[in-house]
């Protein structure tokens, strides 16, 4: 692939004008519309989805589904308000229909009629992910033949493995975001997912193991070696579980492994300092920049530049660049995830973290790819470090009380260590921590930053986006563990 | 589009489906009306409007199936998305329990007699919706002067209108209204900040609570929720509150589906006419229950609404079955199919009621003598295969059968089977506030942590 990010975004608008004939005349009237002295900002977001899911149980695929979405959001932003207004029925006349339903918030008469000069942008930043549509979206033989190659794989890995289930979705988004400083911005965002689980049985016990993995990449690299990783990941973890005893309780040193155990990061910290809950104060992090809010041994960061990851962008849902933020820097609070509405209202730059579900929802401040960078310790040491504690490898979803700080995350696989040893493979059990003092307790960070396998989403006020973590492996002293023993 | 000009369109997209070679086929429509008006700190923070629809087309080549789903309504469109969805179920293997329900031949109209749609739509101006939610918000902040700060409140009211067509001849729609108020404030008092929230909903505009009552219980929620402590890690009974109860109820009721019994996925596998709960336990599923927030004339493939119970007297008398997972352990269709728009029918249910017991919420609470109040729940540490059950919870510690003071960062565990057996006493407090309706639920034991 060969295509910079000039050329696609160009074909993306291009798309949307032969599709729905918005070219730039009717996209600078209808947001001309919108203009007024109090209004501080609008904008239109185009999109444009196919997405095609294949999925197989006992052996066979039973079920493929192939999904469009198109629609336009018009939002216009007045102070601290927000108007939004969606229309799937993509016309001029819809267009003007609903900036003048989003138009309500302000309370002052119609709007300025002139029409706005529009500048598709010419920012010349290396796509993140050139991946076209016959590389991600390959006829559905070929994604047949991965997932019976995921059920044979699972199936040959040990003979107690009972049930395997796999599926696979391609998606291919196109958007086109215009915004009332005349800026036009588009892109075309891949995305692929793989999911194998399995369950195994022995002696009338039964136990799931799962592995997902993925990111906004072509189909070809989903296939092979990292299938048959997948599969064996699902059973080990399987087979681990049969094995698993009650786990002890209370509050105790953790160890976390690296990689997808970063979803701690996500939600001790970032949705903490996500810039509309600071903006409100109504965050534990609020007026808290330049505090210590980690132990020196912790930098965090967020980042949505890196190439073809499942949380990356090459620009947010509001047109804004994405970037590296520092949130975090030898344990010291450094910034805010902010979007366009809450960095103006903030007075700061926007960190391109404005992201969306769909167009059927106004954007939000949103992490990316949470990372906690690598340390000094090796990661043997780390677990040897621990006299009595659980040493956790795997994680299903986590929650966080934004005020509180309060959060959990709850333990897929994991180990009790006693002198240094691992004893025993434990239940499931849930973590909670409060968010502002959890990090103050990382005693060792290990030299290991792993990033996750490409499978977190991220829900928040009823709008998923995919995200990224990343973590090397770090003792925590005393996080509060939910065991039955 | 009114409900002949979706139902045709239905027909048209099914009709279409068989002359491209399809030999069954079903489909579904669904037209939202949605605003949202937040207020925050006594000013106007967002309107928003979605009107939207989308359709969901199911194919069946003999046994196998594939699904296709738009928000494109053009004919154009739809045809050539008719053909893609043949041509997808070339591909996919044939599997000999696939099919339509075959219920056969029936025509459903939306039915004033479930007590779900409020006709005509009552119309209610900008400025209304805009003070209902302020005088929410403000009800909350005047509850207390620690009430310091708010995430705002909101009106929402909803109308979805959802119409199902297939080849045996099924055609029906349904349609309901929505309101809604909701407050979320934050009580802040030296160091401590917690915040919370309340809502109320109805089918009616007109039994929707006051505003003042939805904002003064945000607002003591909040309060009640400052300085909270962690108790010791402990073995203590458990009285879930009502809100969370329901949590526990669709825990189970996820796992009394088909789906998950042939795939050996579920901690009740192999246990109809078995004990699932203590003896106090008795759980129905009504379906048309007049007002109800999952109540439906027929479910998502078309197969018509009847009520059943599901536990009575802790025993388990049914599992939940669609058509495909009904056919594949040799049952049939309980009316549980659910269905979205671009998938697959799975199990869901319509409205869960648990009986109610004689005592109230305080009596229950002077009886557990010491233990812990569940108010509120987060995480997912819910394995429905084994049953192990690990949650983030907040609550009130409770001493002398007395609330004594907040508690937060605690974790509660116990398996789902051993927990519901060990439910000591139902209370009578049950409300019907969503699709799941529990009273509060009085729990013998569970483990808890919290400090050392």
């Amino acid at each position: 692939m060969d295509k910079d990010q000039k050329s696609s975004s160009l074909e993306v608008m291009k798309f949307f004008e032969s599709r729905f004939g918005a070219h730039e005349r009717i996209l600078g009237e209808t947001l001309g519309s919108a203009m007024g002295h109090q209004i501080d900002d609008a904008d239109l977001y185009f999109e444009y989805t196919t997405a095609e899911s294949l999925s197989l149980e006992e052996g066979m695929v039973k079920k493929g589904s192939r999904h469009v979405s198109q629609g336009v959001g018009a939002r216009v932003l007045a102070g601290e308000k927000t108007g939004y207004a969606i229309t799937e029925e993509i016309r001029p006349e819809t267009l003007q229909e609903i900036v003048r339903t989003a138009r309500a918030i302000s309370l002052v008469g119609d709007g300025a009629k002139n029409a706005l000069h529009l500048v598709p942008s010419r920012r010349e930043s290396a796509s993140l992910y050139p991946v076209t549509s016959a590389e991600l979206d390959v006829p559905l033989p070929l994604k047949k033949e991965l997932l019976l190659e995921a059920d044979s794989a699972a199936r040959s890995t040990d003979p107690r493995v009972v049930q395997v289930m796999a599926s696979v979705t391609t998606e291919m988004k196109s958007v086109m975001v215009v915004r009332r400083d005349g800026l036009v911005s588009a892109d075309r965002l891949p995305l692929i997912r793989v999911n194998v689980t399995v369950i195994a049985e022995e002696n009338g016990q039964r136990q799931t193991g799962s592995f997902g993995y993925g990111g906004r990449i072509p189909f070809a690299e989903v296939m092979g070696e990292p299938l048959r990783h997948a599969a064996r990941e699902a059973v080990r973890q399987a087979i681990v579980n049969l094995g698993a005893r009650p786990c002890p309780t209370g509050t105790m040193p953790v160890v976390l492994g690296p990689g997808w155990p970063g979803i701690l990061l996500h939600e001790a910290i970032g949705h903490g300092l996500e810039g509309d809950f600071n903006r409100k104060g109504t965050s534990a992090f609020s007026g808290r920049i330049g505090e210590r809010v980690a132990s020196p041994l912790c930098t965090v960061i967020d980042d949505g530049t890196l190439p073809h990851r499942r949380g990356s962008l090459n620009v947010d849902d509001e047109g804004t660049p994405t970037q590296r933020t520092v949130l975090i820097e030898k344990g010291i609070l450094k910034g805010y995830l902010q979007d366009r509405h809450n960095a103006r209202l903030m007075g700061v730059p926007p960190t391109g973290n404005g992201r969306r579900e769909s167009y059927a929802h106004p954007p939000m401040p949103r992490m990316t790819n949470t990372i906690m960078l690598s340390g000094e310790s090796d990661p043997e040491e780390i677990v040897r470090s621990l006299d009595k504690g659980l040493y956790a490898v795997n994680f299903g979803g986590g929650q966080v009380d934004i005020t509180s700080g309060k959060f959990v995350f709850s333990t897929s696989e994991a180990y009790w260590v006693e002198n240094g040893r691992i004893q025993y493979p434990v239940r499931g059990a849930t973590l909670i921590g409060n968010g502002p003092d959890a990090l103050t307790r990382v005693s060792m960070v290990g030299n290991d930053l792993r990033l996750d396998p490409g499978v977190g989403t991220c829900g928040k006020d009823g709008q998923s986006v995919p995200v990224g973590v990343g973590l090397p492996t770090i003792r925590v002293e005393d996080l509060t563990v939910g065991g039955t023993a | 589009m009114n409900d002949k000009e979706a139902l045709d369109l239905l027909s048209f997209v099914v009709d279409c489906a068989k002359t491209s070679g399809a030999t069954s086929a079903d489909a579904l429509l669904i037209v939202s009306d949605d605003s949202v008006v937040g207020v925050r700190k006594g000013e106007v923070e967002k309107i928003q409007r979605t009107r939207s629809r989308g359709m969901g087309l199911r194919v069946f080549r003999g046994h196998s199936q594939a699904i296709v789903s738009t928000s494109d309504m053009d004919r154009k469109a739809l045809e050539s998305l008719v053909r893609g969805a043949v041509a997808m179920a070339e591909e996919t293997q044939p599997d000999p329990f696939s099919g339509l329900p075959g219920t056969g031949a029936a025509h459903v109209v939306p039915a004033a007699s479930l007590g779900i749609l409020e006709e005509p739509f009552p119309e209610i101006s900008q400025e209304e919706r805009i003070r209902l939610a302020t005088e929410t918000e403000k009800a909350a902040f005047s509850e207390d002067p620690r009430i310091q700060n708010s995430e705002g409140a909101e009106f929402q009211s909803t109308s979805v209108r959802s119409y199902l067509v297939n080849t045996d001849g099924f055609s029906g729609g349904s349609a309901r209204s929505l309101y809604g108020l909701s407050c979320s404030v934050i009580a802040r008092e030296d160091d401590s900040m917690e915040r919370d929230y309340w809502y109320e909903q109805s089918h009616f505009f007109r039994h929707l609570p006051h505003p003042e009552e939805v904002g003064r219980h945000a607002g003591r929620r909040a309060i009640s929720r400052l300085h909270p402590r962690r108790p010791k890690t402990t073995t203590c009974p458990v009285l879930f509150d009502a809100e969370v109860a329901r949590t526990l109820i669709s825990h189970m009721v996820g796992a009394l589906s088909g789906y998950s019994l042939y795939r050996n996925a579920t901690y009740l596998k192999d246990r109809e006419n078995t004990r699932v709960a203590s003896s106090g336990v008795t759980i129905r599923e009504d379906p048309l229950l007049p007002g109800g927030f999952g109540s439906r004339p027929f479910d998502g493939e078309g197969v018509l609404s009847r009520p059943k119970v599901l536990v009575e007297h802790g025993i388990l008398k049914t599992y939940l079955f669609d058509a495909y997972s009904g056919r594949k352990t040799g049952r049939s269709s309980t009316g549980n199919a659910s269905r979205s728009l671009g998938d697959a029918p799975h199990v869901g249910v319509s409205n869960i009621l648990v009986e109610p017991g004689t005592r109230s919420k305080d009596e229950l609470l002077h009886d557990m003598k010491r233990g812990l109040y569940v108010t509120e729940l987060i995480g997912f540490g819910v394995n429905q295969v084994t049953g192990d059950y690990s949650r983030g919870a907040f609550g009130f510690w409770v001493e002398d059968g007395e609330i004594q003071f907040p508690v937060s960062e605690l974790t509660i565990a116990g398996n789902l089977d051993d927990m519901f057996q060990s439910i000591v006493e139902v209370g009578n407090d049950r409300r019907i506030r969503s699709s799941i309706s529990s009273p509060s639920l009085l729990l013998e034991n569970m483990r808890i942590g919290g400090n050392g």
